[in-house]
């Protein structure tokens, strides 16, 4: 974990210098890519927000519990635990509100219990698969976005399956 | 099997789950907390604002670190090294979108927060121009599943919890996200061989 922290500055130490010996203007560079910062964000924009206003009116309505409820049964049946449940269903929605989640129950369960684990694990092998469409095919018309999208979802779920059942013995 | 092949049919499905989500969820508050909808939805908002004005933050840092990669030559040194293997995955000869797409997934697997998404975005839209819609999928689909070996914010929680060893669940971590990658990758080659055969 120490030397993990050295990779940044070393990565960006390591490049500046090869592009000062390749005679690289690095102010004007850098300058120029940050240019297209702000339009980047622009375009992600309007679908970032649709993304995440959805999620609060799934979370705030209850739809999001109504569902928990109903699939816990389903979940504890393939090994994962329902204290989860919710960990698991949203974060394909959202990070942060999936980031706050974890919090909660290695607060409530303590960091060290099999609950606790688990959530760590579940939570550190599947992404936010709304979000990064969002991001990925923001204004892009294509066709069977379908595809991609429950692939993903689905291999995360068996991701999360395979993590509960890890954590049980290692 | 059946129903499974009209999903895929469904062209657009973020209109349809977007539809679908919010109309429920719509009716919901309209019959318990007529008063909490508007408030849920600016949430929504505020939200998306805050995020842009994070990501704008990341993006300078990221965006100015990869012009001078790109400037310096490196970044065409990086795609060279990897032609051979992306040439089989993503089935491409475009240098830029090699060079894109390995930076993504790279930054990716090192858990740089931010750094792989103005890459893969670039990569996405260099794959849709060019009509490999296939590497475009797979590129996401390799996003989507999580390639990270560290996750820095689940061991920051874990310490921040209390936990006495709160690198323990790399291990797990890291054989699940590897299965849930190595999941994706053959579900999306199915599916692609699925439709070739119809």
């Amino acid at each position: 974990m120490k030397y993990f922290s050295l990779v940044i500055p070393t990565l960006f130490l390591a490049v500046f210098l090869y592009a000062l010996i390749k005679k690289v203007k690095l102010y004007d560079g850098f300058a120029e890519g940050v240019k297209e910062a702000a339009p980047l964000v622009l375009s992600l924009f309007p679908y970032l927000a649709a993304i995440l206003i959805l999620s609060e009116l799934f979370e705030r309505s209850g739809l999001s519990a109504l569902v928990t409820g109903w699939l816990s049964p389903a979940f504890s049946f393939l090994g994962i635990p329902p204290e989860i449940a919710k960990l698991v269903l949203m974060k394909p929605f959202s990070g942060s509100g999936s980031t706050a989640l974890l919090s909660e129950i290695l607060h409530t369960y303590g960091a060290d219990s099999y609950i606790g684990r688990c959530a760590c694990c579940a939570y550190g092998s599947s992404e936010t698969v709304f979000y990064i469409s969002a991001v990925y095919f923001a204004g892009v018309r294509k066709k069977r976005m379908f595809t991609p999208i429950f692939v993903s979802l689905s291999a995360n779920f068996i991701g999360v399956i395979c993590a509960c059942l890890f954590c049980r013995f290692m | 099997m059946g129903h499974i092949l009209v999903l895929f049919r469904i062209k657009s499905s973020m209109n349809a789950i977007f539809a679908v989500v919010f109309t429920l969820a719509a009716a919901v508050f309209l019959f318990t907390d007529p008063d909490g909808f508007l408030p849920a939805m600016l949430s929504g908002g505020e939200k998306a604002a805050l995020l842009s004005l994070d990501l704008l933050a990341v993006y300078c840092v990221w965006l100015g670190f990869f012009k001078i990669l790109e400037k310096s030559g490196l970044a065409d040194k990086i795609a060279r090294l990897f032609s051979p293997l992306a040439k089989r995955i993503f089935r491409t000869d475009d240098r830029e979108a090699i060079y894109c797409a390995c930076g993504n997934l790279s930054a990716n697997m090192l858990g740089l927060p931010g750094a792989p998404t103005p890459l893969g975005i670039k990569a996405t839209k260099r794959f849709l121009d060019t009509g490999n819609d296939r590497a475009a999928d797979l590129l996401f689909v390799l996003n989507a599943t999580s390639l990270q070996l560290l996750p820095t914010t689940v061991i920051a929680l874990r310490i921040a919890a209390g936990a006495e060893n709160a690198m323990d669940i790399l291990l797990p971590t890291l054989l699940s996200t590897l299965i849930s990658t190595f999941a994706g990758f053959l579900l999306l080659k199915i599916s692609h061989a699925l439709r070739r055969k119809k």
